[in-house]
């Protein structure tokens, strides 16, 4: 009879995954954004779709470039969060992994919104405007269904997911190859963007939603944590699958200007229309964007109207349940760091599984699914959402707080880079950000990260122009920090610990054990020799 | 393998290059609104190049 091995006490996550399960986590992750974030885009910003998209895009490579370099030196599952508690300190790093819970919990909803959506292209009994309450209850058993699912602990594999990721990949491929060849035309493109160029209002709007098209780089510290040796992993993948989602962004959004569609398009009293022109004032169309671009890619878009749409939906609730599991694993982590209650690590007996956390996020889906489905359900309330919020429900609702979720978390991440620069110069760093300037900061050499700055600046313009065009985002999204904060503060005066200063923690200890624990044994064996030198110049430096 | 993912990288770097010539072209009618696109091209050879240098590097280390 075989021995039955005892279950470990601490059970960790297993590293065994390889550079391109790494890259299909992410991808699976990122690069479903762009099926939401290209309708919305077109939707408002019209001619200037693609510029917000760039700006936006700008930014994403210095945010990617960021968690990339984080990554690779921390490599742990609490992503952001973990980055600005271990560069700001607890309060901040509070704030930001709260933000990433915003985040996670609006990606229940808006993935499993859209999923529905471009379900809807081949089943038209779904479409939001024909049937709302249809279509809410097929999101809500999404919903549901994604929490009981991670609840009993079924997830999806990650060969599931580097298979749907190559088919992704391979099939926006061949609609942008496709439609660049046979379906592109510049001169419409300059044409839209010269005769259709939005109000400065409108394209702040577009880009502060450009950048829900690039969320989700968590997944590049999440993948971290289970990569062997993922200080030489990580950089490779990230760069690859960073590239490979702004490439994605600009040709869809410069094809979807420049298109001339292979089916005729025409406005109700028959005059021919531009494919990007099929958006503005259509919730319908926007969450389905990209299956309604490559049906009008020629040749190819007769095959592609039958699969993108099953594609789109598949990779969408992929999104969606990532949101589900990211939840509850940020939560868990926060807890462990004494940020949240210890109630967000209790694990089911059963299904081993971190329940009330999922449970708790879910939950908060739901009542964001609710409220984002009123004005549809109850058109009573249409007058109250048209006077209170510019009339924004659905998927603008869940757009405006994804967008400030993502600005704020990105926005603590720079200043968490730039603090971990100078205070933790010691940790060796196998990838960095390029652009850096030397500088000493108490008595040690340091590398300060130039386009960290660049990168802060972009994201919290993007920021501002969120609080700026987004009624919704404006009043929910500090409401829910300000909610969080008070949750913080009530349960570290409980426990006693400080409230806006940091716990005593050893971080030396702990960067040599999470080396330890990636199997990056020369890059352990580098930061105890630079701890030890350090500490031996200082103690010259002390000596009279 | 090695060999396809290696044509697949020049393929990419080729077809941003086209786009870049293709925009670049336009530049006198449109001005600066072909930045996007020249962007996108510059992207496309940037992951070319990417995934042609580590390519090449697990080549050199094989």
């Amino acid at each position: 009879m075989a021995a039955v091995k005892p279950r470990p006490k601490n059970p960790e996550l297993r590293r065994a995954m390889k550079p391109w399960g790494s890259f299909s986590w992410g991808y699976s992750d990122v690069g479903a954004d762009i099926f939401v974030g290209l309708g919305l885009v077109l939707g408002v910003a019209a001619g200037a779709s693609n510029v917000a998209f760039l700006f936006a895009g700008v930014v994403y490579v210095c945010i990617g470039l960021a968690y990339t370099e984080l990554a690779a030196t921390y490599p742990v599952a609490g992503g952001g969060q973990y980055f600005v508690m271990r560069g700001l300190g607890d309060f901040f790093g509070f704030v930001a992994g709260w933000a990433v819970l915003l985040d996670f919990t609006i990606d229940v909803t808006l993935f499993a919104w859209s999923s529905v959506d471009y379900t809807s292209q081949l089943l038209p009994a779904l479409v939001n405007s024909v049937n709302p309450w249809l279509h809410f209850l097929v999101v809500l058993s999404l919903v549901l269904g994604l929490c009981i699912l991670n609840v009993v602990g079924v997830r999806e594999s990650t060969a599931f997911n580097g298979a749907v990721s190559a088919l992704d990949v391979i099939s926006e491929t061949c609609i942008l190859c496709l439609g660049f060849l046979f379906a592109f035309r510049p001169h419409l493109l300059i044409h839209a963007m010269q005769l259709n160029w939005p109000s400065p209002y409108q394209l702040m709007l577009g880009t502060s939603l450009a950048i829900i098209s690039f969320v989700g780089l968590e997944s590049i510290s999440q993948a971290a944590q289970e990569t062997q040796r993922p200080a030489s992993v990580i950089p490779r993948t990230s760069i690859s699958l960073i590239l490979t989602i702004l490439i994605f962004a600009l040709a869809y959004s410069n094809l979807a200007l420049g298109l001339h569609p292979w089916h005729p398009i025409t406005d109700a009293a028959g005059h021919p229309l531009q494919f990007w022109q099929i958006f503005p004032h259509n919730a319908d169309n926007q969450g389905k964007a990209v299956a309604l671009l490559s049906a009008q890619v020629p040749y190819y878009g007769a095959f592609a109207a039958l699969y993108v749409p099953v594609l789109g939906a598949v990779l969408l609730l992929i999104s969606s349940n990532s949101g589900v599991f990211g939840s509850s694993r940020i939560a868990y982590a926060m807890s462990t760091s004494n940020l949240l209650p210890s109630t967000f690590q209790r694990v089911h007996q059963k299904f081993r599984t971190p329940v009330i956390s999922i449970v708790f996020f879910c939950a908060i889906a739901v009542i964001e699914l609710i409220f984002a489905a009123i004005p549809g359900l109850f058109p009573s309330f249409e007058p109250i959402y048209g006077r209170f919020f510019r009339g924004e429900g659905g998927l603008g609702f869940l757009a405006d707080l994804y967008a400030f979720g993502a600005a704020t978390s990105y926005s603590f991440v720079f200043l968490g880079l730039i603090s971990l620069r100078l205070t933790d110069p010691l940790s060796p760093r196998k990838f960095k950000i390029p652009l850096n300037i030397p500088l000493r900061f108490r008595g040690e050499r340091v590398e300060f990260p130039v386009v960290g700055v660049i990168g802060f600046i972009g994201i919290f313009s993007i920021l501002i122009f969120t609080l700026q065009t987004h009624p919704l985002g404006r009043l929910f999204g500090p409401s829910w920090l300000v909610l969080g904060v008070i949750l913080y503060l009530v349960y570290r005066n409980h426990r006693r610990l400080p409230l806006l200063r940091s716990q005593n923690r050893d971080w030396r200890k702990a960067q040599v054990e999470i080396l330890r624990k990636a199997g990056e044994f020369e890059l352990m064996d580098e930061y105890t020799a630079n701890v030890k030198a350090s500490d031996a110049r200082r103690a010259e430096e002390s000596v009279p | 393998m090695m060999i396809v993912r290696a044509a697949l990288a020049v393929a990419l770097m080729l077809c941003g290059a086209a786009i870049v010539a293709r925009m670049v072209a336009w530049v006198r009618p449109a001005g600066w609104e072909i930045l996007p696109g020249v962007f996108l091209g510059a992207a496309m050879i940037a992951l070319g190049a990417h995934r042609l240098s580590l390519i090449l590097r697990a080549r050199g280390s094989a």
